[in-house]
């Protein structure tokens, strides 16, 4: 028998004199409420323990009441930390008491009232200009008194309007006692029955802090009532103060922040423009180079060897429809404009991968230099794509260069993300196995580390593919050529027809690009 | 299982030396160990004050070539964390560790790397095969390591695979294979540059019971062959005493007991190893010499002699002395190779060992003091 048998054996033990306290569910020993005490103060605890015990003899839910937290509301929910359920009550509870406010000293139908009081002292001075008028023998006395009769008629109409809005009033008061009833009935009945499901959560997590801690009490109490008073002070009177609704802006503020940013990329233009200039010229070169290769090459070389390519990774049927989507590209004349595309493209994407998958693996090596770097691929990922050209075009001005670097920016976070997340994955014990027979860190990375994370990188490079090709008609805002640029114009001058062809050009473009990476990723 | 022949290599050197080796894990752990030395805290003060665990706790013990060396404990006890540190994949934080007469925490990177591809192969609990690499590359990795050439490469992994009887699987993928045949993979990787020392970190624990046995006994018959030296990890007190020339007990990153199968069994240091051994049957584990009790005791009945008394060898099994109380009221006489008696094993003594209590005799001759 093994020490595993003797273990057994004793959690049987253990079970049998479990079994025994359940017949028994009341004992003192077996008591499950014993801490509550500690969980929500001394004072509560008889309380509770009944409400709990309550609770725990129903399979499903037990009615209890609780009214400490229907007449407190959001105040007892956030004492108790449940801030979810204090917001969710707290923001009904408040659209309840503006109502119940505007309808008890809201005076509803004032502005109406006024505003018959105004008509009819307008038609009074009508009709005593009228008078006045026919007394005197004048022209156009009936039009006055016409016009007299008229604002008097208006006015009425306003008064009953007014007398309508006031009537309201009570509805309006009614129906927000109603609804407030049923909100402060939900909490009534839902406090202890949230409240347990807390306490067991608070048991399994060992926690010996008491659930209700005075700073919390104050700072959620303090700021619940606040908002509380500034929302009544605005709906008790029918004009409310401006300053309440108007947020404190400054233009000028704006002005100085933008200007300051102005004069930090002239500086830097002024400054880097020798490295600026190399970074133009070094993209130029390599998209020259593309584009002389593409350009110089005969189509029907360049078809087929896209198409043998296509077959290899990923199948006769891919190869089928690549050919296909070629010879679309080609009968339409897209086809300079296809390679132009792909030039641009492949510069953004080769240099995505090149410099993306080392400091991908930087970032799996390094928790440090992750934690540096994940905000930023966020924030590459989440600015608008058009947000990227302005510093672009302030810093390269317009051209391919720009455009490859803002499509760069746009399409190297997930190569590095998924490089870090692949060789996160490698299992720690292949590595140690590796290092256990002698390996260096440069071998393990070499033989272990990257053939394991392959087809997550291999992912990467194809997600920073179609993102990019995502950017081309955006980069072609700023100058780049391509197939971008005949979807730009059919955008100004509304030619439907060519615009979707163009578009559809695109398409296949990354359709054709996708299917020969996935095929790929599935081989290995 | 040879263990009552004359030790192999008899008065072999020590071929692996721990001394008083300790590894304290966290941020603050040369600090911690200072006070440890000083203060002899324990391990809850360590995590109270240090926020530091104590993984391995003032470990030696040598190992003679050739030997078994089993290190038993529960999981959490630190013995993973031992064996990685034979081969230095964890740094003590302090203590000395002698491999094959050489200080290993005196050599460089370089010659680390070398004395693990050259000297020692490591199997692991959860085979840690490379799944994009076939048998063969996995098998002969630690020749790659070593940059052999390939012809080499391919020759040496047919014949290791045809020690653990895989041969005809060199081009299939670990995925391709059982858990029997992936573990057996392992242990071929191990032994491809025919090491030294084999570290063997719970190899047969993910199995099941049945090839689990398979691989046990394949494995002995094996390192019989290979006279290797090994560590051999496992939670399991059955696997410890059936492979194991001496087993260490570990807890909570000590050694609690050192010694054979029979010492631990019949002379258990404390009560959380007799807890363990309680349900060991001691038919197969206890020898006559075991059990026998000094000659003096012997009170022979009226009209016997000693010639007419049973007689056994010193390594005779308890079921066989079972078997012989069976036939004969007679006491059973222990003698020697050479003819010389050297004890008695009474009826009572014979009862007390059945019954898993502890022989008052000569057991605790050669058991090590618990640390």
């Amino acid at each position: 028998m093994t020490h595993a048998d003797t273990d057994a054996r004793e959690e049987h033990g253990r079970d049998a004199a479990q079994l025994s306290d359940a017949v028994h569910p009341d004992a003192e020993h077996a008591d499950p409420f014993g801490d509550v005490g500690a969980f929500l103060g001394e004072r509560s605890r008889a309380f509770y323990v009944d409400k709990f015990r309550q609770i725990g003899r129903k399979p499903n839910f037990a009615v209890t009441f609780n009214w400490t937290a229907a007449i407190l509301g959001p105040f007892w929910w956030s004492a108790r930390q449940l801030f979810g359920i204090a917001l969710i009550f707290w923001v009904l509870e408040l659209n309840i008491l503006a109502r119940l406010a505007h309808g008890l000293f809201g005076d509803l139908g004032a502005e109406q009232a006024a505003r018959a009081e105004q008509l009819m002292e307008r038609s009074a001075e009508r009709a005593a200009e009228a008078a006045r008028a026919l007394a005197a023998g004048e022209d156009g006395a009936d039009r006055m008194a016409q016009s007299a009769e008229n604002l008097a008629k208006v006015a009425t109409e306003a008064a009953a309007e007014a007398e309508r809005l006031a009537a309201e009033a009570p509805q309006l008061v009614v129906i927000s006692l109603v609804l407030l009833a049923l909100v402060k009935g939900i909490q009534l009945v839902a406090a202890n029955w949230i409240l347990e499901d807390k306490y067991m959560k608070w048991r399994a997590r060992r926690s010996s802090d008491a659930i209700i801690r005075l700073p919390t009490v104050l700072m959620t109490g303090g700021l619940i009532a606040v908002t509380y008073l500034v929302t009544a002070l605005s709906r008790v009177t029918s004009q409310p103060p401006p300053w309440l609704f108007n947020f404190p802006a400054d233009p000028e503020w704006r002005n100085i922040s933008s200007t300051a940013i102005d004069d930090l990329f002239d500086w830097i233009t002024a400054r880097g423009g020798l490295v600026f200039d190399g970074i133009i010229t070094a993209i130029n070169g390599v998209v020259g180079m593309l584009e002389a290769f593409l350009s110089g090459t005969p189509w029907p070389v360049i078809v087929a060897l896209i198409v043998v390519l296509a077959w290899r990774t990923a199948g006769f049927r891919t190869a089928i429809f690549t050919a296909a989507a070629l010879f679309y590209l080609g009968l339409l004349g897209f086809w300079e404009k296809s390679l132009a595309t792909v030039a641009l493209l492949g510069t953004a994407a080769l240099t995505s991968i090149v410099l993306g998958i080392p400091i991908g693996i930087w970032c799996a090596r390094n928790a440090r230099v992750y934690a540096i770097i994940r905000p930023v691929l966020d924030f590459m990922q989440t600015m608008p794509a058009f947000v990227y050209l302005i510093p672009v075009i302030a810093l390269f001005g317009i051209g391919k260069p720009p455009a490859v670097i803002a499509t760069l920016s746009f399409g190297m976070p997930p190569v590095i993300r998924l490089t870090a997340l692949g060789l996160k994955s490698v299992p720690e014990d292949v590595r140690e196995a590796a290092m256990a027979f002698g390996a260096t860190q440069l071998t393990v990375l070499l033989k272990v580390d990257l053939p394991m994370a392959a087809p997550s990188i291999l992912t990467g490079i194809n997600q920073t593919i179609l993102m990019s090709l995502g950017m081309v008609v955006i980069a072609s805002l700023i100058g780049a050529e391509g197939l971008g640029q005949d979807v730009l114009q059919a955008l100004q001058f509304a030619a439907t027809g060519y615009g979707i062809l163009s578009g559809l050009a695109i398409l296949f473009c990354a359709m054709i690009l996708d299917r020969i990476v996935q095929g790929r990723i599935s081989k290995d | 299982m040879n263990r009552n022949a004359p030790p192999r290599d008899a008065d072999a050197e020590a071929v692996i030396s721990l001394n008083s080796v300790w590894k304290v894990f966290g941020a603050r752990s040369e600090e911690a160990m200072a006070a440890i030395q000083k203060e002899n805290l324990t391990k809850p003060e360590v995590l109270a004050r240090f926020n530091c665990v104590v993984g391995i706790a003032d470990v030696s013990f040598s190992i003679r070539r050739g030997e078994i060396f089993c290190i038993m404990g529960l999981s959490g006890s630190g013995k993973s964390t031992l064996v990685r540190h034979i081969n230095r994949l964890i740094e003590p934080t302090a203590g000395s560790i002698t491999l094959l007469g050489r200080d290993v925490m005196a050599l460089s990177g370089r010659e680390v790397r070398e004395l693990r591809a050259n000297r020692m192969g490591m199997v692991f609990q959860h085979m840690a095969l490379m799944p994009h690499r076939s048998v063969r590359d996995n098998v002969t990795f630690p020749l790659e390591v070593q940059k052999k050439p390939k012809s080499e490469r391919w020759a040496i992994s047919q014949r290791t695979l045809a020690m653990v009887n895989l041969e005809g699987y060199e081009d299939h993928m670990p995925a391709q294979l059982s858990g029997g045949m992936r573990q057996r993979v392992g242990i071929a990787r191990a032994l491809a540059s025919r090491p030294d020392i084999l570290l063997m970190d719970e190899p047969f624990s993910a199995l099941d019971p049945l090839i689990r046995r398979q691989l046990q006994d394949q494995f002995l018959a094996l390192s019989r062959r290979l006279n290797q030296t090994t560590v051999f990890i496992t939670h399991d007190l059955d696997e410890a005493i059936r492979l194991g020339d001496r087993i260490a007990i570990m807890k909570d990153g000590r050694i609690v007991q050192i010694g054979t199968a029979e010492d631990i069994v019949s002379n258990p240091a404390d009560d959380y190893i007799a807890a363990f051994v309680n349900d060991i049957s001691t038919l197969s584990i206890l020898h006559a010499e075991g059990v026998m009790e000094p000659l003096e005791k012997l009170e022979l009945p009226a009209g016997t002699d000693m010639a007419s008394l049973p007689c056994v060898a010193p390594d005779c099994p308890l079921d066989q002395l079972v078997a012989l109380a069976a036939e004969t009221e007679n006491p059973i006489i222990v003698s020697d190779e050479t003819g010389k008696t050297i004890g008695v094993v009474t009826r009572t003594a014979l009862l007390n060992a059945i019954g898993g209590r502890n022989a008052p005799t000569n057991g605790s001759a050669n058991k090590e003091a618990p640390v």
